[in-house]
């Protein structure tokens, strides 16, 4: 029904909107058709031509009227107000060019730096992800909740995915897939990458194909060692050859076929090549990954968690586990890449809405001392008839206006924008970064933030200009008036102070955070420190002898460089992502305190000298600690107040074995203080050292950085340590090669670009809000000239004056700030999870931030306050 | 006032959907037509028929056409859309049950 009036009335509306000239010609013609036919009749009865066509006119009670009656019928008689208004407004604007360019300008900036931040949080956290039907790709979690080595991301163990995959009936198809490093040697220089090994069903689950080539063979059909190259790896490396599918490459020094090559467009999780995989019931291990699923058509997630949760609660048990350890989840794939940086998006895009609040109070305060200045204007149209409602009107097509140029503005300031601030965020921490763009639902975004911008903050001041005992008395302007306009102003003020007071307290909580962190003692040495990292790949090196003997070789290199003070090994560099952590047995029988876990670093004897580790007691590891002797560890002071409390530590034994036979007993020989193994931000962590001249394992022994300490400029001697490296195995590929420095800093990028970000915004949070102080107290110092040389005439002293101006600016900031102490307390909970060592409620940094509020706003009173304590009171009195 | 005072508010929509329900027509047609059928009970000025088929009109219950007309000029022809049928359905029941009851209140035999 509705549809179908639409159906007879949209193309009438839009006629006469497009049509009207047309439209009023035929008007013309039908009413004088009538007049006409009616001047013959009238002629017949007897009546002169003359006397009919009066008498056809009178019929009509009013020509002119009856065709305005006509086209108010058409019902588009607003859209002709409004364009009459745009044109007016246009007019105004143009004349006062200084008001118009501020206005747009303090929007331009609140619109475009909302914009930008919406265009990454758009791009990042709601764009759907560029495959086919994202809404049917879910991630299928089944994780216990209390294991001490997995932190509980949306994974299930392999043992999980074979059950229940074959058990499933909603998805179409189900895959599973890892990540890993490997080196790709044979094709420029060594270089090492991101590689996904996918299950054969992984592409059918995303629905992707390959641009050149095949795809994984399906499951069952048998193939090994094959690779799917990205588009990137194929034009970078092997110089985009069209005959590159069933050439061999070579990945950690094994030939690998390539099957295909991936689109462009197709990105996952940094991936540059993509090996088969496939997963097989292992008795011992089970790997835990990600699955994936895609739905079967019209099936719900809903559904889908059922099912899991169904064969969550009929699976066996393994020893010591418990069901209601487990949780399922059914999640959007999208959550595989945003969920880490989610949080973090919504705090910018809060932070940034409180600019842009700011930003928008500016421009009400402009569009009150305009409204204040536009009075006798006002007055006069007032006095000419209009409606109050047609005033509101015309002055909201003013401010609707200017925001929507504000808004036009803004998108350009917000290019730039999405590019500084991509820049500043963590780098590498943020996924889809390629899918950061402006499409329409930015523009829309923004057209419409423009917009309701215009009117919201429009309302109030066009309210305000149009009150009655404004447009009755055209020289009225009286005092009751004034501190009304001054009550609402002030008002914008004191919420502007309090919004940046809030941002300000967010901003001072992550420097602090910074600067505690930065504060930090590590346990360890951080000043001309060299480390390189090396990963051997299994295929050149299979046992541990091997290893030894390079690392002996590279680290008696090494000792040789002019420089070198001394050099040491170790697998599991602090400050690194990866670590190994685990328990170990005691001797005397006694278990290890439930959940106390330690870190296992392997280091060469020269570890603790060299890294300025403190020896607390006992001995370092010498050269004679090899495996013709008894083994031996040293612990960490943390182990050793927990387990030993007496102080008895030394001579005690301990063994890294499940089972340990008698000659898996080492010897406890020395005690260390405790280092920041995993971050700066974590608390020391207990730590058991083995010598790596005793250490039998491949694992412990295959990844290994170098740490060189020396006594010049550090970083002079990296490219020796490179040749060092490149001479001790030439097929190795090239590694970082940096400072100890540059990993301290590198540790603590992540706090410092949040930090940054929100400094950033806070800054404009507080310039714009000087720039509304300023703005409102030399609007309020002009308008009350008179008054002020009125009180000097009394007189008042300039001091007095001088007072008078501060004491507002003192009550408004002074109001701000105590609402903003408040909102801040409550806001700045979201930012607990980023701090460290500061409780989101830091008494001293709220102080800090006050102070700087207060001065900021002092300083922006200090013009308008000049300028009322030197008017003159006879000018003043004469300013009528 | 462009509706004439002795016309029920409202009755004007009825009779113009009604004569165009006939057969299409112009609007000096259309007055006359009201003329004749109403035996000139119902005047309806000239002043207030346009703007009541415009609104007609823009309420998509009557569509418009510029035909020849039977004087061999250009005239802009009415006729009732499909919606306005469907008016003029529920307007002439609406106005049964009303002139109904009124009839009824009317012939109440005082006690």
């Amino acid at each position: 029904m509705r549809l179908e009036h639409w159906f007879y009335t949209i193309p009438l509306r839009l006629r006469s909107i497009f049509r009207r000239s047309e439209l009023d010609r035929e008007l013309d013609e039908e009413l004088q058709f009538h007049l006409e036919q009616r001047i013959q009749q009238e002629i017949a009865t007897g009546k002169t031509r003359h006397e009919a066509r009066y008498a056809a006119l009178r019929a009509m009670e009013g020509m002119q009227q009856r065709k305005e009656e006509c086209r108010d019928a058409r019902r588009t008689r607003w859209l002709e107000d409004l364009m009459q208004d745009a044109r007016y407004a246009i007019r105004t604007l143009i004349k006062t060019p200084a008001f118009t360019l501020s206005a747009v300008l303090v929007l331009a900036l609140g619109i475009g730096a909302n914009t930008a931040v919406f265009t990454i949080v758009n791009g990042v956290l709601l764009r759907p992800l560029a495959l086919p039907e994202p809404d049917r790709l879910f991630l299928v979690s089944h994780m216990p909740t209390n294991n001490p080595f997995i932190t509980p991301g949306p994974e299930m163990s392999d043992r999980d995915y074979i059950e229940f995959r074959r058990q499933d009936q909603v998805f179409e198809s189900l895959a599973t897939f890892g990540g890993e490093n490997v080196t790709l040697t044979g094709a420029g220089d060594a270089v090492t990458m991101n590689a996904l090994r996918v299950t054969p069903d992984f592409l059918q689950v995303l629905r992707v194909h390959p641009a050149l080539g095949r795809g994984f063979l399906e499951e069952g059909q048998h193939e090994t060692n094959v690779a799917l190259l990205s588009d990137r790896l194929w034009r970078s490396r092997f110089g985009g050859d069209p005959q590159i599918v069933g050439k061999g490459i070579t990945l950690d020094g094994a030939i690998y076929t390539v099957i295909g090559v991936m689109p462009p467009t197709f990105t996952f999780q940094n991936a540059e090549l993509w090996t088969r995989m496939e997963v097989r019931l292992d008795p011992h291990n089970s790997f835990i990954r990600p699955v994936i699923g895609r739905l079967k058509p019209g099936v719900t997630p809903q559904q889908a968690q059922a099912e899991l949760r169904a064969f969550a609660a009929t699976r066996p048990l393994d020893k010591g586990e418990k069901r209601e350890n487990f949780v399922t989840r059914i999640l959007p794939l999208k959550e595989l890449f945003v969920a880490n940086v989610r949080k973090l998006l919504l705090i910018f895009a809060g932070a940034i809405t409180f600019v842009f609040l700011i930003a928008c109070a500016n421009f009400a305060n402009l569009l009150l001392i305009r409204g204040a200045s536009r009075q006798p204007e006002i007055a006069i149209r007032a006095a000419l008839g209009a409606r109050r409602s047609r005033l509101v009107r015309q002055l909201l097509a003013e401010s609707t206006l200017l925001s929507v140029a504000g808004g036009l503005v803004g998108v350009l300031v917000s290019v730039g924008g999405v590019r500084s601030l991509l820049a500043w965020l963590p780098s590498g921490k943020i996924p889809r970064i390629g899918e950061i763009q402006l499409d329409g639902w930015v523009l829309t975004f923004t057209f419409g933030l423009s917009l309701i911008t215009g009117i919201v903050f429009g309302l109030s001041p066009a309210l305000q200009a149009t009150r009655r005992e404004l447009r009755e008395g055209v020289n009225a302007g009286g005092r009751s008036v004034t501190m009304r306009r001054e009550r609402l102003r002030g008002a914008f003020v004191t919420a502007e102070v309090a919004m940046a007071m809030i941002l300000l307290a967010g901003a001072g909580l992550l420097v602090k955070s910074f600067l505690q962190m930065r504060s930090v003692n590590p346990g360890f040495r951080q000043t001309n420190m060299m480390v390189a990292t090396l990963d051997l790949p299994g295929s050149r090196y299979r046992t541990a002898a091997q290893m030894r003997a390079l690392n002996e070789r590279i680290l008696s290199a090494m000792s040789l460089l002019p420089g070198a003070e001394s050099v040491a090994a170790v697998n599991w560099i602090p400050l690194r992502p990866e670590f190994v952590r685990g328990d170990f047995q005691l001797e005397d029988g006694r278990h290890l305190p439930h959940g106390f876990l330690v870190d296992k670093p392997v280091v060469s004897p020269g570890y603790f000298r060299t890294m300025g580790i403190r020896l607390l007691s006992g001995r370092r590891f010498t050269e004679r600690d090899n495996l013709s002797a008894p083994g031996v560890v040293i612990i960490s002071e943390g182990v050793a107040r927990r387990l030993w409390p007496g102080g008895d530590a030394i001579g005690k034994r301990i063994s890294m074995e499940d089972e340990p036979k008698a000659s898996d007993w080492l010897t406890i020989v020395g005690i260390v203080s405790d280092i920041r193994q995993r971050s700066l931000a974590d608390t020391p962590s207990p730590s058991v050292y083995q010598s790596y001249l005793q250490v039998n394992q491949p694992f412990f022994l295959s990844h290994i950085n170098f740490v060189v300490q020396s006594n010049e400029n550090p970083a002079m001697m990296s490219a020796e340590i490179r040749s060092v490296l490149h001479k001790a195995d030439q097929e190795l590929p090239a590694q970082s090669v940096t400072t100890m420095e540059a990993m301290v800093a590198n540790s603590l990028t992540d706090t410092q670009s949040q930090m940054r970000l929100l400094g950033i915004f806070s800054i404009m949070a507080v310039l714009l809000a000087a720039v509304g102080i300023y703005g409102v107290l030399t609007s309020s110092v002009l308008e009350r000239t008179h008054e002020i040389g009125i009180r000097m005439a009394m007189g008042a002293e300039a001091k007095d004056v001088l007072w008078m101006v501060f004491r507002r600016t003192l009550i408004l900031v002074g109001t701000g700030v105590v609402l903003g102490t408040l909102g801040a307390a409550a806001v700045t909970r979201v930012l607990a999870k980023f701090l460290f060592e500061v409780k989101p409620n830091d008494p001293f940094t709220f102080l800090a931030v006050t102070g700087i509020l207060v001065t900021v706003a002092i300083l922006a009173a200090w013009i308008p306050a000049q300028r009322a304590a030197r008017v003159y009171p006879l000018v003043a009195l004469r300013h009528e | 006032m462009s509706k004439p005072a002795d016309l029920v508010q409202g009755t004007l929509n009825l009779l113009l959907l009604k004569i165009l329900a006939l057969e299409p027509m112009h609007g000096w047609a259309i007055s006359q037509r009201l003329n004749q059928v109403s035996r000139d009970v119902l005047r309806v000025s000239d002043g207030s028929l346009y703007p009541a088929l415009h609104k007609l009109e823009q309420e998509g219950w009557i569509a418009a056409e510029w035909k020849t007309s039977e004087l061999g000029r250009r005239a802009k022809f009415y006729s009732l859309t499909r919606l306005g049928r469907r008016q003029l359905q529920q307007e002439s029941a609406a106005w049964e049950r009303l002139s109904g009851a009124i009839t009824s209140v009317v012939r109440l035999k005082e006690a």
